[in-house]
C-alpha cells in the first residue's frame, strides 16, 4: 500500500482523471512530472519516484543561503592582496566600467584581515572566521558572473534563472521533479528574513506556472504564526480544539457521501485526503519548528544558548547571530524530516537603515554583524549535518545576487559588481577544500574572461547531484519547454568528488 | 492540398535539374509517373523539412528549395544538386548525419533514413521536377484563412439531440467515435452552472425557485438573457481577460512601487463586457484607441492593456537608457509589450524570436524587432485625461503648445547666449553671484539628527529647538523660514515639519505655563517653500521660544527638522531672537552649512539681498543685451515668454485631471526622460544578435507578421508619421476580419471558460508547439458567425450555453453508455471513458472547481456581506508599512471586517510581489505571467487556508448570524444554509449529523463546515 503524503507529488486519482488533472494542473504533455505519475500507475514499470531520477543521485537535498543585496566577495572570501598593496590609488580597471551608482573611487582594501584556514589553507576574512573550522567541506567559485547590476533582476536570475519574474524557483523546480521526502511538511520551505522580504517578494520562491503546491511555503520561526493559517485566525474565536477535532471527520463524511453520487472524479477524494493530510501538518509542523528537545551542546554550536533577553538598536552580531542561527537549526529540522529544499534569506528589502547586503555607504557597518552572524549559523548547520552523516546526501549553496567593486565609494562603501563574485558549495558529493575559476587580480572580474561560471552552471550541477539531467527537466509554457536553466547550463564536473 | 497541387500539375513537360544549367526535356508518358514521384514524395520531404527556412521570402544561405529555377541557381555555397550525381550534391553532403548530427534541417533532428534514400534516390535518377512545379510551403492550420464550414449530416437520432448549429458539430464526432451525449442536467444544476459560468457568483434560493417555477416555453433563454444583463457578468469575464493581459496594480521587481491610477483600466474592460463592445473595436482602443478613437475616454483608458504587465521601476527611474542595465530594462518593457500583445490577441508566442527566428512557427526574428519598433516610443505612466473629452482635447493641445513653446524657449536663449558673447556671459555671472548670496547663504541653519521614521507615531521621537530670548520679552510677531537645500533635490523647504507646535515659557524646560501659540500637529502642513511663516501674537510676554516638530519631513529614506531662521519680532518690530542662545533635543553641527546657532544669524534663504546691486547689474545686463544680440530674437523671446506664460496660466486653471497608468509618450527628466522630449519619435530599435542589448545589428522598422495572407505587415511607411500611427496599423492588422488568428483565439478563449478546455487545448499558442483543435470545423464555424455577427461576445455566449452539449449533466450516472444494461447491443457498451478519457469530445459536462475569486466572492455573497459597489480604486486587503522605499504589504495585519474589502475580488488591488496568501493558495492567476489556463490544483495549503483563513472565519460566523435571523429553529436554520450556499435542501442524513454538532458546537462552526465542503466548492 502506497503512503500518503502531505505534499504529494501528484494527486492519488483513478486513472479516470489522473490524467485530466495533470492536464488541469498545467502539465500538458511535457515533463518529468507524468512520467513519474505514469510510472506510478505502473504504466512505465518502476512504481517508485526514483523513476523520475534521470542517473543515481548523489544528493538528496539542499539548502540555500541567500544573501541579499549583494554580499562582497572581496571582503568575505576572495582574497586580494593586490588591493591591500595599491589601496588608496586612483582604481585604474584598464577599460570603461559602468558603475551602477558611482562606486569607481580608489582601490579600497577589504575591510578585515584576512589568514589562511584547515588543510586547505583556504585564505578567509576574520569576519567569517567560524567557516574556518569547515572550510575544507567548501567548495568556493570565484568567477560568478551576472547579467545586470540591477538588484530585482539580479536576485530572480540566482532564484530563477531568468532575470524577469514570472519563472520558478530552483526550490519549485526540485520540489516538481523530486516531489516529496515525507508525509506531513512541505517539500521547499522558505524561511525569510523577518524584518521583509528582499528584491521581488514572493516572486523569489514561486511556483509560477508549476502547479501551486511547489511553491515554497514561508515559516517565520517564533513568529505567532510561524505558518500562515495552519491554524484558526483568532477572529475565529467561536472555534475550539475540540470543535476543530470534530470538523473534519464530519466534513469528510458529508464529502465522501457527495463524491460517492459523483463517481469518476478523483479531485473530489483527492480534496478529502488533503483535509486530512492537513491535520497532519498541524501536528508535524509545530513540533519540527520547536528547540525543546534539542540538547545544550547543539543550541552551543549554533550560538543559541544563553540568547540576550535584549539587544542594541544598532544593527549588531549577536543579533544577527541568533536570528541566522534559528533558521539555520530550524533548516537541520526539517531536513530531517524529509523537506526536500530549504531556502534561508540574510538580508531585507535594501531599505535603511541597512539590515541588508547592499553596503554603498559603509561595508563595515553592514556587512561586520551579518558576516559574523552568517558564518556562525552556516559553520554550526554544515557541523551539525556531517555530525549527523546529512552532509553526504544534502548540499549546502550559498549565494547572492552579484558582488561588489574593488573600488571605493564614497570612501567606506562599494558599489554593485554583476562582473564577478563567489559562490560556495557544499556537501551532497561536493569536493570539498577547493576554490574553483578564480578572479582577476583586484576581484574585478574572470581571470579567465571567456570562461566564467553563470547561474546555469551552479543549477545544472545541483541538479546532476540530484540524478536529474537539467536539459530534461521541463514543462511547457505558453508555447516553450521552460527549464531551471533556460538554454544554458554545464554541469563543473571539478566541483564533484 | 495535395489534390490540388496535383490536378495543378497536368503538364507535359518535366524539368530535371541539369548539372550545367540545361533543361532535359522528357517525354509526356514518363513525366507522368516521374512527377507523381517528386510530388507524393520528394516535395513534402523538401515541404516539411527544408522550405521553412530556404523558402522564396527568407532564403537562408541565398537558397530556396520552392522551384526547379530557383534549385538550379543554387545558393550562397553555390550548386546544391547535381543531377545524377548524388555524392556530388551538396544537399546530399548537407543531410548525411556525421556522428548523429547532420547540418541540415539546421538545429533539428538528422532526416530519417528513408527520407535521405528518397532524395538520394531522386537525384541519382535524374533529379526530374515538373516543370512550373513550386512546392508551397505547408500553411499550419491556424494561418489558414477562415472559411465557413458547411454543417455536418447527421443520422435522425443525433440530429434530433441538437439544439444549435455548435451541437451538429459535436454530434458528428460523437458519431464518428462511437459516444453517446450525457443526458440533460437537471435545472438546479443547470441554474448554478450558469450563474457561476456567466456571472461568478451562485445563485440565490429565490433565483432558483423562480427558475424552477417558470415552466413556460423559453426559461432557460430567458435565465441566459438575465444573466448577462448582469453587471456581475462583466466582472466575471473581465477577471477572465486580465489573467490573460497579467494586470497588476503595482510595478513588481524591485521595491514594488504602488500604481494608484491602474483601475480605470480594469473598469473599462468590465464596462466593455457589459455594454457588449464589438470585439474589433475592444482590440483598436487597448493598442491604439487614443489614434483610432480619439476624443473618448475608452480609447485612453483601454491603454492601460498596454501597460498591464510588470515594470522595472529601477531599471527606468534610476537607471538611464545610456547605460546598459537601462538599455535591458527598456528591452524587457517593450518585449512585455509584444509578447503581451500578440499573446492576447492571437495566440502567438513571439517571444520566442527575441534571439533567433521561432524555431517552430514562420516568425523571423526581424519581425519580432519589427514589432518592438511599434511600441518603441512608449513607456508607462499616468496618462491625463477629463471624462469630457473636449477638456481632454484641449488638455493635450495646451500641453502640446506649452513644449513646443518650450523648446522654442530653449532655442532662443541658446541664439542670445551665443550672440551675447563673453560680455553678457561676465554680466550675467556676476548678476547671478549678486542673486545667490541673497537667495541662499551659506549658512543654511538648523539641523536634527536623522531619524528612521517620521515620529508621527511616536511622541517620543518629536525634534525641537529654542532659543533664550535673554529675559521676559514683549513679542509681537514669530517668523519661521525653512531651509534651502539641493540634497535629493528637495530645494526650498528642506527640512521644514510636516506638523508642529510653537510654544512660549518663561523656564528652559517647557515645564510649567507653556503657551501654545500655533498648533498644527493635527493635520499635515503644505511645505510653504522658504516663503517666511508668521505667526501673530498680538503682543504676549516671554523669556523662551520653542518650535517643536511632530511630525519629521521626509527626505528620500528618512527623516530630520531643520530650520534657517527663527525671527521673533518685539513691539517695535525689532528681530530679538537675533544672535541669542539656542538648545535644541539634538542637533548636528556641521562645518558652516548646519548649527543651532545658525538659527538665529539673521540668514537665510531670499533675505533681502542688496536691491540697488541687483538693480544695476540688470541694467547692465539689459544694455549688454541691446549691444550684443539680434534685436528681433531678444523681441521673439520675450513674445515666447508671455506666451508660455499664458499657456501655462490656462493648463493651471483646467480642473484636476483623472489619470490612467497606461502605455504612453512620457515626458520626464533624469535617468526616466522617456521620448516626449524628443517630439514622441519611438526609439531606434535593433535586431539583437541572441537578445543581447550590447550587440545591436540593423535596425528594424515597424510591422507585424508577415504569415497572415493578404494583409500588409510592413509598417515601414509609418517610419515618418507620429508614434500612434504604427499602433494604430498593428491594431487594425490585430483585428482585421482576414486574421484568422484574432477570431479563432477569441472564441477558443470563451469556449475554454465555460467547458473547462479549450478547442484547442492551449488558448496561448495556436503554433506548432501548440495543440491542435479537437474540433477545427467548430472553431472556423464559431469564429465565422463571431465575426461576422459583429464580434458580440454576449451573443456568443448565448450561442454555446443554450447548446445540448453545453445543458449536459457532468455525472456518469446520466451517460446512457456508463449504465448500459448487460443486453445492450455493442454500440450502446462503447464505454466513453475507454474512447476519451479526459472528456476531449464532450460526451458529458466537466465538473469546474471554482476559482479563486469565484470562492472569495461566493464565501462573501451567502455570508450576506458581499458589497455589489461597482468600479473606482481597488480595495486594500493589506497593511503598509515602510511605504518609503520598498512597501511590505502585510496582510496578516489586515482586519477582515474592514467592510472595504467585502466587494468582489476583481475589485482586489493586486500586489506582484507579495501576492495575497489565501487567492494564491487557492490558485489566483499570478499578475507576473500571462495566464490564460489557471492551474488547478488541490493541495492540504488550501485546506487550511479554507478551514482558518481570517476572512473564511468571520464570513462563517456572518453567514451563521444571517440564518438565525430567519429562524430560531435549528433545523430550519441549517436548511436555510444549504439553500443560500448549495441551491438545495440537506437530506435527512445531512441534517442530522450536523443537527448533532450545532448543539455542541454552534451554527457558526456549522457554516465554516458548509464553506468547507466540496459541494461548494465544486460546480457540477
Amino acid at each position: 500500500m502506497q503512503r500518503s503524503s502531505a505534499f504529494p507529488h501528484g494527486q492519488e486519482l483513478t486513472p479516470l482523471s489522473r490524467r485530466e488533472f495533470l492536464w488541469r494542473s498545467g502539465g500538458g504533455l511535457g515533463g518529468i512530472a507524468l512520467a513519474s505519475m505514469l510510472a506510478e500507475e505502473g504504466v512505465l514499470g518502476a512504481a517508485t519516484s526514483t523513476s523520475v531520477l534521470h542517473h543515481p543521485p548523489k544528493a538528496r537535498r539542499v539548502v540555500q543561503l541567500f544573501m541579499a543585496g549583494a554580499a562582497s566577495h572581496i571582503d568575505l572570501f576572495d582574497y586580494k592582496p593586490a588591493l591591500v598593496k595599491h589601496h588608496g590609488e586612483p582604481a585604474d580597471f584598464g577599460e570603461h566600467v559602468e558603475a551602477f551608482q558611482d562606486g569607481l573611487g580608489p582601490w579600497l582594501r577589504p575591510v578585515w584581515e584576512f589568514q589562511p584556514y584547515g588543510q586547505s589553507g583556504k585564505m578567509l576574512s576574520e569576519v567569517v572566521a567560524p567557516l574556518g573550522d569547515v572550510v575544507d567541506e567548501l567548495a568556493f567559485v570565484h568567477n560568478m558572473v551576472g547579467k545586470t547590476g540591477v538588484h530585482s533582476q539580479a536576485t530572480l536570475l540566482q532564484a530563477t534563472g531568468f532575470n524577469r519574474p514570472g519563472f520558478p524557483s530552483m526550490g519549485s523546480w526540485i520540489s516538481y521533479g523530486l516531489g516529496s521526502m515525507n508525509d506531513d511538511l512541505p517539500a521547499f520551505v522558505v524561511l525569510p528574513d523577518h524584518r521583509g522580504l528582499a528584491s521581488n517578494g514572493t516572486k523569489n520562491w514561486d511556483s509560477a506556472f508549476l502547479p501551486s503546491q511547489h511553491q515554497g511555503t514561508v515559516i517565520y520561526p517564533g513568529r505567532e504564526n510561524a505558518i500562515a493559517d495552519l491554524f484558526p485566525d483568532e477572529h475565529g474565536d467561536y472555534i475550539t480544539n475540540a470543535s476543530s477535532a470534530a470538523t473534519v471527520p464530519l466534513l469528510n463524511r458529508l464529502n465522501r457521501h457527495h463524491a460517492e453520487q459523483r463517481s469518476g472524479d478523483g479531485r473530489l477524494e483527492a480534496r478529502i485526503r488533503s483535509y486530512e493530510l492537513a491535520a497532519r501538518m498541524q501536528l508535524a509542523a509545530p513540533e519540527a519548528l520547536g528547540f525543546a528537545d534539542e540538547p545544550e551542546h547543539v543550541l552551543r554550536l549554533y550560538g543559541l544558548d544563553n540568547i540576550p533577553a535584549s539587544y542594541p538598536e544598532e544593527i549588531n552580531a549577536r543579533e544577527e547571530s541568533v536570528y541566522f542561527s534559528t533558521k539555520c537549526l530550524v533548516a537541520r529540522r526539517l531536513l530531517e524530516r524529509g523537506v526536500r529544499f530549504v531556502q534561508i534569506w540574510s538580508g531585507n528589502d535594501n531599505g535603511f537603515p541597512r539590515r541588508n547586503w547592499d553596503s554603498h555607504e559603509d561595508v563595515q557597518r553592514d556587512h561586520g554583524p551579518l558576516a559574523e552572524g552568517m558564518a556562525r549559523g552556516c559553520a554550526a548547520l554544515i557541523r551539525d549535518l556531517q555530525q549527523r552523516g546529512l552532509l553526504d546526501d544534502t548540499i549546502v549553496l550559498w549565494t547572492t545576487e552579484f558582488g561588489r567593486m574593488p573600488s571605493s565609494q564614497g570612501g567606506k562603501g562599494r558599489d554593485h559588481n554583476p562582473y564577478v563574485f563567489t559562490n560556495w558549495l557544499c556537501g551532497g558529493g561536493i569536493k570539498g577544500g577547493i576554490s574553483y575559476g578564480p578572479s582577476d587580480e583586484w576581484g574585478y572580474k574572470p581571470l579567465d574572461r571567456d570562461r566564467p561560471t553563470q547561474v546555469y552552471d551552479i543549477h545544472a550541477t545541483i541538479l546532476h547531484q540530484l540524478g536529474i539531467d537539467h536539459e530534461r527537466l521541463t514543462f511547457r509554457n505558453n508555447g516553450i519547454d521552460r527549464r531551471l536553466t533556460d538554454v544554458h547550463g554545464h554541469v563543473i564536473h571539478e566541483l564533484i568528488s | 492540398m495535395f489534390a490540388r497541387l496535383l490536378s495543378a500539375v497536368v503538364l507535359a513537360t518535366v524539368t530535371a535539374i541539369a548539372a550545367h544549367a540545361s533543361a532535359a526535356e522528357v517525354n509526356a508518358s514518363d513525366a507522368d509517373t516521374v512527377e507523381v514521384d517528386f510530388a507524393t514524395r520528394v516535395a513534402p520531404i523538401l515541404r516539411r523539412k527544408c522550405l521553412s527556412c530556404h523558402n522564396d521570402d527568407t532564403h537562408e544561405g541565398g537558397l530556396t528549395l520552392q522551384s526547379v529555377a530557383a534549385v538550379r541557381d543554387g545558393g550562397d555555397s553555390g550548386e546544391v544538386v547535381v543531377a545524377g550525381q548524388p555524392n556530388a550534391s551538396y544537399l546530399v553532403d548537407l543531410i548525411t548525419p556525421v556522428d548523429g548530427e547532420a547540418e541540415m534541417p539546421q538545429g533539428g533532428k538528422p532526416l530519417p533514413d528513408d527520407e535521405q534514400a528518397i532524395l538520394r534516390q531522386w537525384i541519382a535518377s535524374g533529379a526530374q521536377w515538373p516543370a512550373d512545379y513550386v512546392v508551397d510551403p505547408e500553411t499550419w492550420w491556424s494561418l489558414r484563412p477562415l472559411e465557413r464550414p458547411s454543417m455536418p449530416k447527421l443520422s435522425g437520432e443525433r440530429a434530433a439531440w441538437c439544439r444549435t448549429p455548435i451541437d451538429r458539430f459535436i454530434a458528428a464526432r460523437h458519431e464518428q467515435l462511437g459516444l453517446q451525449p450525457a443526458a440533460e442536467a437537471d435545472r438546479r444544476t443547470l441554474i448554478r452552472r450558469l450563474s457561476f459560468d456567466l456571472t461568478g457568483l451562485p445563485p440565490t434560493p429565490a433565483e432558483i425557485d423562480a427558475f424552477l417555477a417558470d415552466t413556460s416555453p423559453g426559461a432557460y433563454e430567458r435565465l441566459v438573457d438575465r444573466l448577462l444583463d448582469s453587471p456581475r457578468y462583466g466582472e466575471r469575464w473581465a477577471r477572465h481577460w486580465l489573467d490573460v493581459v497579467h494586470y497588476g496594480e503595482t510595478h513588481g521587481y524591485d521595491k514594488d512601487k504602488p500604481r494608484p491610477n491602474a483601475w480605470p483600466y480594469r473598469d473599462y474592460v468590465i464596462r466593455a463586457f457589459n455594454e457588449d463592445k464589438p470585439y474589433a473595436q475592444f482590440i483598436e482602443e487597448q493598442v491604439a484607441g487614443d489614434v483610432l478613437h480619439a476624443g473618448s475616454v475608452d480609447g485612453i483608458e483601454a491603454l492601460g492593456f498596454i501597460a498591464a504587465g510588470p515594470w522595472h521601476f529601477i531599471g527606468h527611474a534610476e537607471v538611464p537608457e545610456s547605460k546598459i542595465d537601462g538599455k535591458v530594462a527598456r528591452h524587457l518593457d517593450r518585449d512585455d509589450m509584444v509578447r503581451t500583445t500578440m499573446l492576447t490577441f492571437v495566440s502567438l508566442t513571439v517571444g520566442c524570436a527575441q534571439c533567433h527566428d521561432h524555431k517552430f512557427d514562420p516568425i523571423t526574428q526581424r519581425e519580432y524587432y519589427g514589432l518592438q519598433s511599434v511600441f518603441a516610443a512608449l513607456d508607462r505612466a499616468d496618462r491625463e485625461y477629463y471624462a469630457d473629452p473636449a477638456l481632454t482635447q484641449k488638455h493635450d493641445a495646451l500641453w502640446a503648445q506649452r513644449r513646443t513653446l518650450e523648446v522654442e524657449r530653449d532655442a532662443l536663449a541658446a541664439t542670445i547666449t551665443e550672440q551675447g558673447g563673453e560680455a553678457l556671459a561676465d554680466v550675467r555671472e556676476r548678476l547671478a553671484a549678486a542673486e545667490k548670496s541673497s537667495e541662499r547663504p551659506t549658512q543654511y541653519g538648523y539641523h536634527s539628527a536623522i531619524e528612521s521614521d517620521d515620529a508621527s507615531e511616536d511622541a517620543d521621537g518629536v525634534k525641537w529647538v529654542q532659543v533664550d530670548l535673554g529675559g521676559d520679552v514683549p513679542i509681537q510677531q514669530i517668523e519661521l523660514i525653512a531651509c534651502d537645500d539641493d540634497f535629493n533635490n528637495i530645494g526650498p523647504g528642506f527640512g521644514f515639519p510636516v506638523r508642529y507646535k510653537v510654544e512660549l515659557a518663561d523656564d528652559a524646560d517647557f515645564g510649567e505655563g507653556v503657551r501654545c501659540v500655533a498648533d498644527r500637529t493635527v493635520d499635515d502642513v503644505e511645505n510653504p517653500g522658504t516663503a517666511p511663516q508668521s505667526i501673530a501674537l498680538g503682543s504676549q510676554t516671554a523669556h523662551y521660544v520653542r518650535v517643536t516638530a511632530t511630525k519629521l519631513a521626509p527626505r528620500q529614506n528618512d527623516f530630520i527638522f531643520a530650520l534657517a531662521e527663527l525671527k521673533v519680532l518685539d513691539d517695535s518690530g525689532e528681530n530679538v531672537a537675533l544672535g541669542k542662545a539656542v538648545t535644541a533635543r539634538d542637533s548636528i553641527e556641521s562645518g558652516e552649512r548646519w548649527g543651532r546657532e545658525n538659527l538665529v544669524d539673521g540668514l537665510y534663504p531670499n533675505a533681502a539681498a542688496d536691491p540697488e546691486a541687483i538693480a544695476a547689474l540688470e541694467a547692465e545686463r539689459d544694455a549688454t543685451l541691446q549691444r550684443e544680440v539680434d534685436a528681433a530674437v531678444v523681441a521673439r523671446q520675450q513674445d515666447v515668454a508671455a506666451h508660455l506664460a499664458e499657456v501655462t496660466a490656462e493648463i493651471d486653471a483646467l480642473p484636476p485631471a483623472q489619470r490612467v497608468f497606461a502605455g504612453t509618450v512620457h515626458y520626464g527628466s533624469g535617468a526616466f526622460r522617456g521620448t516626449g522630449p524628443d517630439g514622441g519619435r519611438p526609439r531606434p530599435v535593433f535586431v539583437l544578435a541572441r537578445g543581447d542589448v550590447t550587440k545591436p545589428g540593423g535596425e528594424a522598422t515597424p510591422g507585424a507578421l508577415a504569415c497572415i495572407a493578404g494583409l500588409e505587415a510592413s509598417f515601414v511607411d509609418t517610419v515618418a508619421e507620429p508614434e500612434g500611427q504604427r499602433r494604430a496599423r498593428l491594431a487594425k492588422w490585430l483585428a482585421s476580419p482576414d486574421n484568422p488568428l484574432t477570431w479563432r483565439s477569441i472564441v477558443n478563449r470563451v469556449w475554454q471558460y465555460h467547458f473547462g478546455r479549450g478547442i484547442v487545448a492551449t488558448p496561448e499558442d495556436f503554433g506548432h508547439m501548440g495543440e491542435l483543435p479537437t474540433h477545427p470545423e467548430l472553431l472556423d464555424w464559431l469564429a465565422v458567425e463571431f465575426r461576422d455577427g459583429g464580434g458580440s461576445l454576449k451573443q456568443l455566449h448565448r450561442l454555446i450555453v443554450t447548446s445540448a452539449v453545453y445543458r449536459q449533466s457532468s455525472r456518469l450516472n446520466d451517460c446512457p453508455q456508463c449504465n448500459a444494461a448487460p443486453d445492450a447491443d455493442a454500440a450502446s457498451k462503447v464505454d466513453p471513458r475507454d474512447v476519451d478519457v479526459d472528456n476531449r469530445f464532450l460526451w458529458r459536462a466537466n465538473r469546474r472547481q471554482l476559482e479563486a475569486e469565484a470562492l472569495r466572492d461566493a464565501i462573501l455573497s451567502v455570508s450576506g456581506r458581499l458589497d455589489l459597489e461597482m468600479g473606482g480604486p481597488s480595495f486594500q486587503d493589506f497593511v503598509v508599512e515602510r511605504p518609503e522605499h520598498s512597501p511590505h504589504y502585510e496582510y496578516r495585519l489586515h482586519d477582515p471586517e474592514d467592510p472595504h474589502c467585502h466587494r468582489r475580488s476583481i475589485y482586489r488591488f493586486i500586489v506582484r510581489s507579495q501576492t495575497q496568501p489565501f487567492m494564491t493558495a487557492l490558485d489566483c492567476a499570478d499578475p507576473s505571467i500571462m495566464v490564460s489556463r489557471r492551474n488547478q490544483t488541490i493541495t492540504p495549503l488550501q485546506a487550511l487556508t479554507m478551514l482558518n483563513n481570517k476572512l473564511a472565519l468571520v464570513m462563517a460566523r456572518h453567514f451563521a448570524e444571517r440564518i438565525a435571523q430567519t429562524s430560531d429553529d435549528v433545523d430550519a436554520q441549517i436548511t436555510d444554509a444549504y439553500q443560500i450556499a448549495l441551491g438545495r435542501s440537506p437530506n435527512n442524513d445531512e441534517l442530522e449529523s450536523l443537527r448533532e454538532y450545532a448543539a455542541v458546537y454552534g451554527m457558526a462552526n456549522v457554516c465554516r463546515v458548509i464553506m468547507n465542503l466540496n459541494e461548494f466548492a465544486f460546480v457540477d
